[in-house]
């Protein structure tokens, strides 16, 4: 069986018929810097035409542009960011985000973490970590750009975050995955279960190091742009049971997550997750944990 | 420390209070905390909080930041129309004729900032013909522009 046969067997099981699609680009505006509607206006003005996105405050859909979107004076004075539209979802489920002191523990190159500076409208502390020590002058160069000034930005594994000796009201974990195929034209030829295995380790890794500098009353988002149940929902059942953690309900776009996958029964806690199938975006993962008092 | 931050300051007749308790040099790279920050910190940090510039072989490069912070004071400052503020973020010089407002120093050497007609801060220059003077000629040099996120991203 080809691989690309076995993961749309896989989707089948799960409730969703395999379709190509390519997700449209997307821009946020940093409300930060200057009111939104003065940077639609402008843009508009440059014969960009843009759709808000339904579901995000500061989303936009790029239908058309004459150029290219990173070369604008307005996108170089960081008055707006390009950032998938599913992508833009995480940050916009925590409570409250102002004033507090937040992990990014998967940071580069650092698009959601402009957008928790945006959202705290520079106040309180973000935490930015990445491992890649590579990756951090680009996402220095973003934070630069987008006029970000609360932010700490660490090379350091998310797996070692308890290092720096602090506890966090809001953990942003955008965890490494294996992506999807909507992003990627060569993901059926170059992942494998095994991959997919790596990588739900590696997260259930970063969980439980996060799940210890969590404040008790704090707010974990978890999220990936992974298409397959262990990346997801068993990673998060698995937190359920291990980690003293329970899912709180969002309110955003996206599916309830199913709580019985390949046949095995989860915790029903799992439907308060979202799945979000590629279409309108691409393919995307998200849910809110809390600590069990 | 503060000064390669004041001595740039005073190329474009600026002044800026810098709280020196929440300014910090980690090795060539200057950057501003506040409060907030300065609380929670560890000394093995890659970047924090506003960063203003860095040293480079003597000489002091500043961040968009900073200039975007000058900008708001009373400054050398350069208006400049649509299509020079293209060319301008492109790399390229500024000719008299793309000139809108001129706000303190028109005088040969003198540093000026360049701004859009939105007052937004697009880089800086300096003066290569006093500004009083008719010329077709290039007037202003492009030292740094707001493209430079672009060309770092191609390094």
């Amino acid at each position: 069986m080809s691989n690309k046969k076995f993961f749309e067997e896989r989707y089948a099981k799960l409730g969703w018929k395999f379709k190509y699609v390519k997700p449209k680009q997307a821009i946020r505006i940093n409300t930060m810097n200057i009111a939104e509607e003065k940077v639609v206006n402008r843009l508009e003005a440059l014969k960009i035409k843009l759709e808000k996105v339904p579901f995000l405050e500061h989303g936009y859909w790029v239908h058309h542009s004459e150029f290219s979107l990173g070369a604008t004076s307005e996108y170089l004075l960081g008055l707006y960011s390009i950032q998938e539209a599913a992508a833009q979802i995480p940050a916009t489920l925590f409570t409250e985000l102002k004033n507090k002191v937040v992990l990014d523990a998967c940071a580069a190159p650092g698009g959601k973490t402009v957008q928790l500076a945006d959202l705290m409208q520079n106040t309180g502390v973000i935490i930015a970590l990445d491992v890649k020590k590579e990756r951090l002058t680009a996402m220095a160069n973003h934070l630069e750009r987008c006029h970000v000034k609360n932010t700490i930005i660490y090379n350091l594994d998310a797996r070692h975050a308890s290092k720096l000796k602090l506890k966090f009201d809001c953990i942003l974990l955008d965890v490494p995955c294996s992506g999807n195929f909507s992003t990627d034209k060569q993901w059926f030829r170059k992942r494998t279960i095994k991959d997919i295995e790596r990588n739900a380790k590696l997260q259930r890794e970063i969980m439980t190091e996060a799940a210890k500098i969590l404040k008790d009353d704090g707010e974990m988002i978890y999220s990936t742009c992974s298409l397959e149940p262990e990346e997801n929902e068993l990673n998060i059942n698995w937190a359920i049971e291990n980690l003293n953690l329970k899912v709180a309900k969002i309110d955003c776009y996206g599916e309830n997550t199913s709580t019985k996958i390949f046949g095995k029964q989860l915790d029903n806690q799992i439907e308060n997750c979202r799945r979000i199938w590629p279409g309108k975006t691409q393919g995307f993962f998200v849910c809110k944990l809390k600590k069990v008092a | 420390m503060m000064k390669p931050l004041e001595d740039f300051l005073s190329h474009f007749n600026a002044k800026i209070f810098l709280d020196e308790t929440f300014l910090v040099k980690k090795r060539n790279r200057y950057f501003l905390w506040n409060e907030a920050l300065k609380n929670v910190i560890a000394r093995n940090f890659f970047y924090a909080g506003l960063y203003l510039g860095k040293m480079r072989k003597g000489r002091f490069f500043p961040s968009f930041n900073l200039l975007k912070m000058i900008g708001k004071t009373k400054a050398n400052k350069v208006v400049v129309d649509k299509k020079t503020e293209w060319l301008f973020i492109c790399g390229r010089d500024i000719f008299k004729r793309g000139i809108k407002k001129v706000k303190g120093s028109r005088e040969k050497g003198s540093y000026v900032l360049i701004l859009n007609m939105k007052d937004e801060c697009l880089g800086y220059g300096k003066i290569l013909h006093n500004l009083n003077k008719t010329s077709e000629r290039v007037v202003i040099k492009n030292i740094l522009d707001i493209g430079d996120f672009l060309r770092r991203e191609s390094k």
